[in-house]
This record gives structure tokens, sequence and C-alpha cells, in this order.
């Protein structure tokens, strides 16, 4: 489902983001990518959304060789995999309704479709009485839950989430992990980036650990075996 | 036809959302367009004041006493015809002696003077109105040629000589000026609407990196900012407009008094070229502004 071949990313003029990375990822796998900072995480998960290039290697989402992506083409490619941000990212002037309809706006949608799915998908995350809030209105654990319905509107059969309780206390932690597994019940691949010990222990499922831009480990039912 | 749907109705709600700053532009746009048009009404006063001190040039040719009325005929109609002749009027040799004679009304010693002269010694006149004061060496050149010398006495324009050039170098003058000066505030009209437009865009820079991430094109998160950028520059000019045609209504009659009564160039000017001035200055902004608007946005437009 994602593959990376051996992916380096350097940075101008002598800084290494990631060096000879080769993994692979099944389809309906939930991975953690764990890593102290500057391990690399946040340019593996900016490469997989095409938010940049590999310097060298290859990488391919759902046979789908993104490597040398077009621009133009870029827009397709974040419709199919689902992202979460650690700093939410929505859009302050829109409410959640019209945060979760714009994802399938762009795509440019039907109005029919769209008045089906939005209600489906707020009420999956428990929203749907607060559609007409702004995001200012709403407690981070509530924005992240509308990102979350954003990237579902779309059935993506990936969901890459960058460090997605990063901004979270416990309860609200708890409760976003509990959606991303029940997301991955559903068939969903979930590539989760994060440095949270517990979310990752908690969860039993593997994980890869990065460290100075390369793959440390890579366990199938692994635990965050980094210290600080 | 459901995008294009979306995409105007997104500039409208983007619009209404961020009113501060669309407010903002509006402002600046209003400003640039008002200075521009304050700045073409006091040209068009400017170039009123220059016609009415060009209308009031006029050179009189004073024949000989006793020439005959063919030659003063024919001169005048030739002088007509010429296409550098605005009019030329016939003064008779007794219409000339009743002006004076009306002129000098009450100086006794100049009317009993003229008692004591056998005739009328005052000669016909030719009251030559040019089309350009340019047109006035020529047409003194002609009524003093070989064919009309003889009968010439004399002619104002040596004495109006120095007063037309200064008239037609004023006007020259003013008319270079004010050009200049309206090209200028249109640059800088133009400089503050595509800097209103870029700080406007400046401001909403993370909204357009989020449309990216979340999978919108490039032309979806860049034609609502286009249409938007249009319909401030719209809502400017209407703006602009209104304030053009109040501040006319409240100068025009006020100024009339320093034409004596006479148009002023103000209100004839904005009525008679309203459709273009409307026009050029809502298309030419609306066009500004979606171009600057269409190109800033694209800055934020990463990958």
């Amino acid at each position: 489902m994602i593959v990376l071949e051996n992916v380096t990313k350097t940075y101008y003029p002598d800084s290494t983001g990631l060096e000879g990375v080769s993994l692979k990822i099944e389809s309906g796998e939930f991975v953690s990518i764990v890593g102290q900072s500057g391990a690399g995480k946040t340019t593996l998960a900016k490469i997989l959304m095409a938010e940049e290039q590999p310097s060298e290697g290859r990488v391919e989402i759902g046979g789908w060789d993104i490597t040398r992506i077009r621009p133009r083409e870029i827009p397709e490619l974040r419709r199919q995999i689902g992202v979460i941000f650690q700093d939410y990212k929505l859009l302050p002037k829109k409410t959640v309704y019209e945060n979760v309809s714009f994802a399938l706006e762009v795509a440019g949608a039907k109005s029919k479709h769209i008045h089906d799915v939005v209600p489906q998908v707020l009420r999956i995350v428990g929203l749907e009485e607060k559609a007409n809030r702004f995001p200012r209105q709403l407690s981070g654990g509530e924005q992240q839950r509308v990102v979350i319905a954003r990237s579902l509107v779309h059935r993506p059969k990936v969901l890459l989430a960058d460090e997605p309780t990063g901004n979270l206390d416990t309860l609200n932690t708890q409760d976003i992990m509990d959606l991303l597994v029940k997301i991955n019940a559903f068939g969903t691949t979930v590539v989760l980036v994060t440095h949270n010990r517990e979310v990752v222990n908690a969860l039993r499922r593997r994980v890869i650990t990065l460290k100075d831009g390369k793959v440390a480990s890579d366990h199938a039912h692994g635990k965050y075996t980094l210290t600080v | 036809m459901t995008m294009a749907w979306r995409i105007f109705a997104a500039s409208w709600k983007h619009f209404a959302r961020n009113l501060w700053i669309g407010l903002a532009t509006v402002v600046v746009f209003t400003m640039a367009l008002l200075s521009v048009n304050v700045l073409l009404g006091a040209n068009a006063i400017a170039e009123r004041v220059v016609a009415l001190l060009e209308e009031r040039i006029d050179v009189t040719v004073t024949f000989n006493p006793g020439t005959p009325e063919g030659v003063l005929n024919q001169a005048r109609f030739y002088i007509a015809s010429l296409d550098q002749t605005e009019r030329a009027e016939l003064v008779s040799a007794e219409q000339a002696l009743e002006e004076f004679k009306k002129r000098n009304a009450n100086n006794p010693k100049i009317l009993e003077a003229l008692t004591e002269l056998s005739g009328n010694p005052l000669g016909a006149q030719l009251i030559i109105k040019a089309k350009h004061p340019d047109d006035y060496p020529f047409l003194l050149d002609v009524v003093r040629g070989p064919q009309y010398s003889s009968f010439v006495r004399t002619s104002s324009y040596d004495d109006h000589k120095t007063a037309i050039a200064q008239i037609q170098q004023i006007g020259s003058q003013v008319r270079l000026f004010a050009s200049g000066l309206v090209v200028v505030f249109i640059l800088f009209g133009l400089l503050a609407a595509f800097n209103a437009i870029r700080v406007a865009i400046y401001t909403q820079r993370e909204e357009i990196a989020i449309m990216r991430l979340v999978g919108a094109s490039s032309s979806f998160i860049r034609m609502p900012f286009v249409l938007e950028g249009v319909w401030i520059a719209l809502l400017a000019s209407m703006l602009t407009f209104g304030f053009v045609v109040i501040g006319i209504e409240i100068l025009d009659p006020r100024l009339t008094f320093l034409f004596d009564g006479m148009d002023t160039g103000l209100k004839s000017f904005f009525e008679m070229n309203a459709l273009s001035l409307i026009l050029i200055q809502a298309g030419g902004l609306s066009a500004l502004s979606a171009a600057v608007s269409w190109i800033a946005v694209g800055r934020y437009i990463k990958r």
C-alpha cells in the first residue's frame, strides 16, 4: 500500500531529514512512527502528503508513484489520503460544517452528496450538535475531531496523523486515539506520527522507530523504546 | 456549474467574514480613485480657464478711412473662409465711430475734437477670432499681404502679442502639468490598490495553505480571492462615483461666480465623459485587483 524505497531527504546546505529509509506499510495496518525531535518523523509525513519531494529514492502510495508528483496532481493525492495535524489547520472563518464540506467541495462533489456525508461524519466524531460553530468556539479535542471528520469525508484508504494528540490533554488524547482505532477497524490504513510514549504503548501495534533520519527499528507489536 | 457557483458564493462569504480587511481595501481603492477624479476635475477647470482666456483673444484690423466697401467685404469673406478662422466680423466706419462716441461719452474734450473734424476719422474694422492662438500670426500675415496692405492702417495684434504668447504658454504648461499629475496620481492609485490587495491576501496566507493541504486545486483557491478583488474594486468605484456626483453638485454652483456665471467646465466634463470614466476606472481597477489577487494568492499556494 505505502512503499518507501531508499528515501533520502537533504535540506540545503548539508542537513539530512531522512537517509536511505525503506519500508512497506500494508493496507489496513495501524503503524506508529516514533522518534525524538529531528529524527525525521515530520519529514516522512511531509513526503507522504507530497508537501516535500525526496532528494533520492522512490515513494509509492496505493500503486501511485508520487516521488516526482507534479504540482497539479497534488490536490488529487490529498483527496485520497486523509491528513490530521497537531495544530489542526482548520479554516478559522468557516464553521465546523463548512470546514468539513470544504474538503468535498474542492473535489467537485455534488451538493446532495455533501448534505448526506457531512452530517454522517460529524455524527461519527460526535460533533453534529456543533456544526454551526467556528473553530475558535471549540476546545482543542473538538477541533481535532473536526479535522478527523474532514479527513474522513473522502473515505480515504490512508489516514496520516502527524502528532494528532500533541496539543491535547490525556482525556482528549484517549478520545482521539479511540477514534483512530475505530477508523482503522473499518479498513483504513492509519499512519500515526508521534512521540507520545503512552499512546504508542497502549496501541500495541506496529512501531517504526526513526533515529537520525534512519529506521532504527521496526516491530510488529512494538513499544516506545526511546529514552529522552 | 456547481464549482462556479461555489466559487461565486465563497467570494461573497469570504468578503463578509473578512469584512474589516475588505472594507479597509475598499477605502484604499476609493481614496486612490477619488484622488484621480479630483485631479481630473481640477484639470477640467484649468482647461476651462485657459479656454476662456483663449476665447477672449481676438485681433482688430483697422482699415484706412475711405477703404472701398468691396475691399472690406472681400477681406472679411476671404479671412472667414480660412480654416484657421473661427469668425470674422466687419465693423463699418460708422459703427466704429458710434462705438468710439459711446466709449468716450464722459469725455467732452474728445467729443468736441470729433465735431471739429470734417468727416469720420475712423476706418472700418475687421475683428478676427482665430480657432487657436497660434493662428493669429498667419491670419495677420494674410491681412497684411500685398492684396490688402495698402488699405490696412493698424492691427491690434502687435499690442496683444505678448499677452497672447503668455496665455498660450500658460495654457500649454497647465495642460502638460495637469496631464503629468493625472498620470502620477493614477500610478500612485494603482500602487496603493496593488499593495492593499497584497496585504489583504498576506493576512490570509495560512488559510490559503490550509486549503491546499485539504486538496483544493490552485484555481479553486484563487478564484474566490480574484472575484472578491473584483467586488472590492466595483464597490470602491460605486462609492467614488457617489462621492464625485455629490462633490460636483456642491462645488460647481459655488465656482460659477468665478466664471461670470458661465460653465465652470467641471460638471460638463464629468457629464460628457461619465460613461467612459466609469468604465475605464471600474474596469481598470477590477482588472488590476483580479490580476494582483491571482498573483498574490499564488505566492502562498505551495506544494
